[in-house]
C-alpha cells in the first residue's frame, strides 16, 4: 500500500460491504449452446455466461470483487449492500423500454380501394374488378377515418395507403391528404404520408402531387426480374418492368430518399437469398427486409406445416444475412431490417414499436388499418384473415364506433392482455422476452389460438434461432460483430 | 503558468484599508464619480503622474521609474512583474494589509473559474485542490461582489472548490448573481454530485434558470466500491449517480467527467457501456489525464499509469461511447501519445494559466493542435513524448475510430 | 401406474419412458413446464408418488435410440433450468415488484 497517509483508506476498506453477501435482481436465461448461457435482466441487457457460472451466481457461490462478479453487477443481474441505486436504474430503463407503449398508435394504414391490377397468389384481399363502387372507400368513410387517426394521443401520426393497389384510387388518396393536412393546421402533429404502390398506375401527375405535399412512396421488389414476375402476375408479365419504370421517375422527381421498397417471401424466393439481395444493392437501396413467409394464404395450416416452413426460411435469412454482412465488410453499409430490429432491442436502452417484437402485442398500439368499407383491424394481418373469413380480429366500423370504443373493445383488449410476454407459457421465462414480442394473428392463423404453444410455434422458432444466432456472432465473430454493431442506431 | 496570488506587494504610501474586491481600470479618463470604487492600473504607456480619486493605483514594478507616485495620494502599491498579464477589466481581491493580491477573473481569458468554497464531502486520491475543513463562507460574499464587475459578454464562468453545493443556499446565491448580472454567460459548475441525491437542490439549482448551466460530475468506475475508494467516500457512487438522475429530472445538463489512472483505466471501457446503458441521457463525457496537482503527488505511486499503456482500454471505451452516440471529449492528452483513432476527439482543454509544453515539444510541428501540458507535469510526465516532424501532419482525411 | 418404480429412468419396450424426480429436489412446477417446452416431440403424462414425479414420456414420432437419449439428457438438463428459474424467480419476486413500482411512478426523466 502506497497511499501517503493515514487519511486515505485502502480499497479493502471500501469493500468491506461485499463481504455480507450478494443479492439476485430478476433475471431470465435461455441456452446458447452446449457450454453456454444467455443471461437478460429485466431492463434488456444481456450477458453470455457458462453455464457453471450461472448455476455459481444463483447458488451465491461468486467470488465478490472477481470480474465476473464485477461484471454481473455492473450489469444489474446482482447487487450488494454496497450500492442499491441498480433498482433506480433499472426502474428508469424499464421505463424508457416501455416508452414507445405510451406514443401509441402512430401508423394507420388506409385501404383506399381492394381493387387491383395484380393477381399475386399469396395475396388475400385484392380483387380484379371494375366495380369502383364495391371496393372503393368513400369520402364519408375518409372522413371518419381522418377524424380517428387525429384522436390518437402520438405526435407522430404517419398516413399510409395500402390496397389493393391503393393509386387505382388516387382521387381518395388525394382526398385524404388534403384534408389529413388542413385538419393538421389546427393540430400541429408530425404528419407524414406514405404510398403502397406496385407503382404501375403511377403517372406523373401523381408524382407533382407527392412533391407538392413530401409523400414517401413504399413499393414492393421481390428480387430479380424472373421472381418478381413469377410472384406477381399481371396481364402483359411486365410487373418487373413497371416498377423499376417507376423507381426510376420516383428517384428522380421525388429523390431517392423518398422511395423505399418492400420484398415478399414466397417459397420461389427461399432459394435465392442471393440473387434477391443483389438487386436490391444494384437499385440503390441500403437495406433490405428479409420477411417471413406469411401463413396467410397457404391452404393448409398444420403445426408441422408452420415448422417445415420455418426451417427453410431461417436457413434463407442466415444466408442472407452472412451475405449482408460480407457485402459490409467489402465496405457497402447495407442493412438487414428485421436483424437490425433486434439488435436495437438487444443492445440500446430503447424500445420499438415494430408490431411483431412487442410485448404486449403491438395491435392496434403500432399500426390500425381502416378497411376501404369502413371496417377496423388491429393490424393488415388481421384484415388478410378477415378475407379469409375469420373476423376475430375486426375491431368495429368507422360508422358506427366511436374511438373509445374500439381501442376499449374485448376484440382487443382481449388479445393485448393475454399477449403480455411476461405472463405467456414458455415466454415468462424466456431469455429472450425482452427481445420478443407475441403475434396473436399468426398464432390464431397457424394454432386457432392467440396465444399458442411457443414448443410448435413457426414465430418462436424464428425469433429463438435468430437470436442465438445474433448473440453467436456478436460473441465469436469480432468482425462480424463491428458490422452488426454499425446497423445499431442510438 | 500565471502567478493568480501574489504576497509580493510593496506599500509607497499609506494604507489602511481592510481587504476589498474591486475592477482594474487602465484609464487615466475614466468619470471621477466612479473612480472610488476601482483600482487604477498603471498602463505600460503610463508616464507622469497618476489620475486622483482611484481607491488604489498598481504600478508593476518594471513600469516604476515611468511612473511619478504622488506621495499624497493614498493606497498606491507595486506589483511584482509576474503580475503583468492583469488588464483592465479584471477583477481581484486585494487585502492591503496582508499585502495579498488575488485574480478573481481576467476579462480576455475563456478559463475563468470561480472557488466558491475549499470544503469537500469527499477526499479524491487525486484530488488537485485538496480540501480544507475551514469557515471559508467570506469568499461568498465576496464573489457577490465580484460578479457584478464581470464583463456582461463573459462567455463562461466556471464554478469550483472544494464541493459548491457544500454551500446550499448560499450556491443558489451565486447562480442567482450570474444570472442576474451575467445573463448571457454560460455557466459550469464542478460538482461530485453527491448532495444533488436530495432531489430539492438539483431543483433549487435548476429553478435559477441559469444560461446554458451544466454540471461536470466525476465517475470513477461502473463498481460502486472502486468509485467510492477513489473518492474516499462510502456511498458516494449511489448518491453521485442519484444525483445525476435528479439533476436530469430537472433539465440541467450534466457532464460525466473521468479521470484516467491507475484504478480506473482498467475498467474504461465497462464504465463507458455503463453510461451508455444507464446514463445515455447525460450531455457530455469527458475522459481526462490526470493533473500532477495536490493529493496526486502524495498518491502518486497509487495514480500514475503512462497514458501511452492505457490507449487499448481509451479506444475501447471512446468506441462504446461514440457508438451509442454520446458526446464525447478526451481532455489533457497529449496528441503524441494518443492513439490516431482518438484524435477526433481530443481537445485543448487546458486553461491558459496553467498550460504548457515541455522541451521535448521545441521542434514538433503539431504543437498548434497538441494540447500540452499542464504546468504540473514538470513533476512527472510521459517517457514517450515524441515530437511530430514535418511529414507526419495529418492528412484532410484524418485517421477515423472504427466504429 | 399401480405400483411405484424406483430406478429414475425406465424404457418401455414401446419406445416411451418413465423418467423419476425426486420430490425434494425438484418441483412440480418445474418438471410441467420443462416438460410444456418438449411438446412439439413428445407427450407427457405426468404422476405424483409419494417421494416423486414420475413422468411418463412418449415421444410423438419414431426416434433413433442415440437421439432418444440425448432427447432425455435435455429434458433432465431443462428441468433443472426450470427449477433453477424458479429460485431465481421467487429470489427476485419482491425487488422486481419495487422495481416496477418505481417504474411506474409518477417521477420520470422526462418531467420538469
Ligand atoms: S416466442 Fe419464443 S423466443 Fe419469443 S419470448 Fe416466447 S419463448 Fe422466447
Ligand atoms: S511533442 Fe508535440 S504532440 Fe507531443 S506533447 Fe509535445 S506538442 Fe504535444
Amino acid at each position: 500500500m502506497a497511499l501517503a497517509s493515514t487519511k486515505f483508506k485502502d480499497l479493502d476498506f471500501f469493500n468491506q460491504s461485499l463481504e455480507s453477501g450478494y443479492k439476485l435482481l430478476p433475471f431470465n436465461f435461455i441456452k446458447l449452446d452446449d457450454s453456454r448461457y444467455v443471461i437478460t435482466n429485466i431492463a434488456g441487457e444481456y450477458l453470455v455466461i457458462t453455464k457453471e457460472d450461472l448455476y455459481a451466481v444463483a447458488n451465491k457461490q461468486l467470488c465478490p470483487g472477481s470480474p465476473v462478479y464485477n461484471t454481473l453487477k455492473s450489469k444489474h443481474f446482482i447487487y450488494d449492500d454496497d450500492s442499491s441505486v441498480a433498482l433506480e436504474l433499472l426502474a428508469l430503463k424499464y421505463r424508457t423500454k416501455m416508452a414507445p407503449l405510451a406514443n401509441f398508435t402512430g401508423l394507420h394504414l388506409f385501404v383506399t380501394t381492394l381493387r387491383c391490377d395484380h393477381s399475386c397468389p399469396y395475396c388475400q384481399v385484392s380483387r380484379q374488378s371494375e366495380d369502383k363502387a364495391a371496393f372503393d372507400m368513400t369520402p364519408e368513410i375518409a372522413d371518419k377515418a381522418i377524424d380517428f387517426t387525429f384522436q390518437s394521443p402520438s405526435n407522430e401520426i404517419k398516413i399510409e395507403f395500402q390496397g389493393g393497389e391503393s393509386l387505382l384510387n388516387f382521387e381518395m388518396v388525394k382526398y385524404v391528404v388534403e384534408e389529413a393536412t388542413k385538419r393538421n393546421q389546427t393540430e400541429n402533429r408530425d404528419l407524414q404520408f406514405v404510398i403502397a404502390t406496385n407503382l404501375s398506375p403511377l403517372t406523373d401527375g401523381m408524382l407533382d402531387f407527392c412533391l407538392k405535399y413530401d409523400i414517401l412512396i413504399s413499393t414492393s421488389l421481390d428480387g430479380p426480374e424472373e421472381l418478381h414476375n413469377g410472384n406477381r402476375p399481371r396481364p402483359g408479365k411486365d410487373s418487373y418492368e413497371k416498377v423499376m419504370t417507376g423507381m426510376q421517375k420516383v428517384r428522380e422527381l421525388l429523390g431517392p430518399d423518398k422511395l423505399g421498397a418492400l420484398m415478399t417471401t414466397t417459397k420461389d424466393s427461399l432459394t435465392q437469398a442471393k440473387p434477391i439481395i443483389d438487386e436490391y444493392v444494384e437499385q440503390g437501396f441500403s437495406s433490405i427486409f428479409l420477411r417471413p413467409l406469411s401463413p396467410y394464404g397457404f391452404a393448409i395450416k398444420t403445426k408441422s406445416f408452420d415448422a417445415y416452413q420455418t426451417e427453410e426460411w431461417l436457413k434463407f435469412y442466415k444466408e442472407g444475412l452472412d451475405y449482408i454482412i460480407e457485402l459490409n465488410k467489402q465496405g457497402l453499409y447495407f442493412i438487414e431490417d428485421y436483424t437490425a430490429l433486434i439488435l436495437n432491442k438487444m443492445l440500446t436502452p430503447f424500445g420499438t414499436t415494430y408490431v411483431d417484437l412487442q410485448s404486449p402485442s403491438g395491435m392496434a398500439i403500432s399500426a390500425i388499418v381502416f378497411n376501404y368499407d369502413g371496417d377496423i383491424y388491429a393490424s393488415d394481418e388481421s384484415r388478410m384473415l378477415a378475407e379469409m373469413g375469420e373476423k376475430r380480429f375486426r375491431l368495429g366500423n368507422l360508422l358506427q364506433d366511436t374511438y373509445e370504443g374500439v381501442m376499449l373493445s374485448d376484440a382487443l383488449l382481449g388479445p393485448l392482455e393475454a399477449t403480455i410476454t411476461e405472463s405467456m407459457p414458455m415466454c415468462n421465462d424466456c431469455g429472450f422476452q425482452n427481445y420478443c414480442g407475441s403475434d396473436p394473428v399468426y398464432h390464431y392463423a397457424t394454432q386457432g389460438d392467440i396465444i399458442g404453444n411457443k414448443a410448435f410455434s413457426g414465430f418462436c422458432k424464428k425469433n429463438m434461432t435468430i437470436m442465438r444466432h445474433l448473440i453467436k456472432l456478436l460473441e465469436d465473430d469480432p468482425e462480424a460483430r463491428d458490422v452488426l454493431l454499425s446497423w445499431v442506431r442510438v | 503558468m500565471l502567478q493568480l496570488h501574489t504576497t509580493k506587494i510593496e506599500c509607497l504610501t499609506t494604507s489602511s484599508e481592510e481587504a476589498f474586491i474591486a475592477r482594474l481600470s487602465e484609464n487615466d479618463q475614466y468619470p471621477l464619480p466612479l473612480r472610488g470604487k476601482e483600482i487604477f492600473l498603471a498602463p505600460e504607456t503610463h508616464s507622469g503622474k497618476l489620475p486622483d480619486g482611484f481607491r488604489a493605483y498598481f504600478i508593476l514594478r518594471k513600469n516604476l521609474d515611468s511612473v511619478e507616485a504622488n506621495q499624497d495620494f493614498p493606497n498606491v502599491f507595486i506589483i511584482p512583474n509576474d503580475q503583468h498579464y492583469l488588464r483592465d477589466g479584471d477583477v481581484i481581491r486585494f487585502d492591503p494589509k496582508r499585502i495579498k493580491l488575488h485574480t478573481l477573473y481576467r476579462k480576455n481569458s475563456q478559463h475563468n473559474s470561480l472557488l466558491v468554497t475549499e470544503r469537500c464531502n469527499n477526499y479524491c486520491l487525486m484530488c488537485s485542490q485538496p480540501p480544507k475543513d475551514i469557515d471559508d463562507s467570506y469568499i461568498v460574499q465576496d464573489l457577490l461582489v465580484a460578479i457584478p464587475l464581470m464583463r456582461r459578454e463573459t462567455e463562461e464562468i466556471g464554478i469550483t472548490g472544494g464541493e459548491p453545493t457544500i454551500l446550499g443556499d448560499d450556491l443558489i446565491r451565486i447562480l442567482r448573481a450570474l444570472k442576474n448580472y451575467l445573463p448571457s454567460t454560460s455557466v459550469h459548475i464542478l460538482s461530485n454530485g453527491r448532495n444533488f441525491a436530495n432531489i430539492d437542490l438539483a431543483r433549487k439549482v435548476a429553478g435559477v434558470k441559469n444560461h446554458d448551466l451544466m454540471i461536470g460530475i466525476p465517475l470513477y468506475a461502473d463498481i460502486s466500491n472502486i468509485h467510492d475508494y477513489v473518492v474516499q467516500a462510502d456511498g458516494a457512487f449511489d448518491e453521485t449517480i442519484k444525483g445525476i438522475m435528479n439533476l436530469k429530472r430537472h433539465g440541467v445538463k450534466v457532464e460525466i467527467r473521468v479521470v484516467i489512472h491507475k484504478q480506473t483505466y482498467e475498467r474504461l471501457p465497462q464504465l463507458a457501456e455503463f453510461l451508455a446503458r444507464n446514463l445515455l441521457f447525460v450531455d457530455h463525457v469527458a475522459l481526462m489525464g490526470l493533473e500532477m496537482m495536490g493529493f496526486t503527488k502524495a498518491n502518486i505511486d497509487e495514480l500514475w499509469v503512462d497514458p501511452i499503456d492505457y490507449q487499448p482500454e481509451l479506444v475501447r471505451a471512446i468506441d462504446v461511447l461514440a457508438r451509442y452516440n454520446m458526446n464525447v471529449s478526451i481532455y489533457n492528452h497529449q496528441l503524441c501519445l494518443l492513439d490516431k483513432r482518438l484524435w477526433p476527439f481530443n481537445t485543448k482543454s487546458i486553461s491558459d494559466w496553467k498550460n504548457e509544453y515541455m522541451p521535448e515539444c521545441e521542434p514538433c510541428t503539431l504543437k498548434e493542435q497538441c494540447g500540452g501540458f499542464f504546468s504540473s507535469a514538470l513533476f512527472k510526465y510521459s517517457d514517450h513524448i515524441q515530437p511530430f516532424s514535418e511529414s507526419e501532419m495529418p492528412t484532410k482525411n484524418a485517421p477515423q475510430p472504427t466504429l | 401406474m399401480t405400483k411405484e418404480s424406483t430406478t429414475p429412468l425406465v424404457k418401455n419396450d414401446d419406445g416411451s419412458l418413465i423418467i423419476l424426480f425426486p420430490k425434494s429436489v425438484y418441483s412440480l412446477d418445474a418438471v410441467k413446464k420443462a416438460s410444456y417446452k418438449f411438446t412439439d416431440s413428445c407427450s407427457f403424462l405426468i404422476n405424483e408418488q409419494n417421494t416423486a414425479y414420475e413422468v411418463l414420456c412418449k415421444p410423438t414420432a419414431d426416434i433413433p435410440s442415440k437421439a432418444l437419449d440425448e432427447l432425455v439428457n435435455s429434458f433432465c438438463n431443462e428441468v433443472l433450468d426450470q427449477d433453477l428459474r424458479e429460485r431465481i424467480a421467487s429470489e427476485t419476486h419482491a425487488v422486481r415488484s419495487l422495481i416496477l413500482a418505481q417504474a411506474f411512478s409518477k417521477t420520470s426523466l422526462l418531467e420538469g
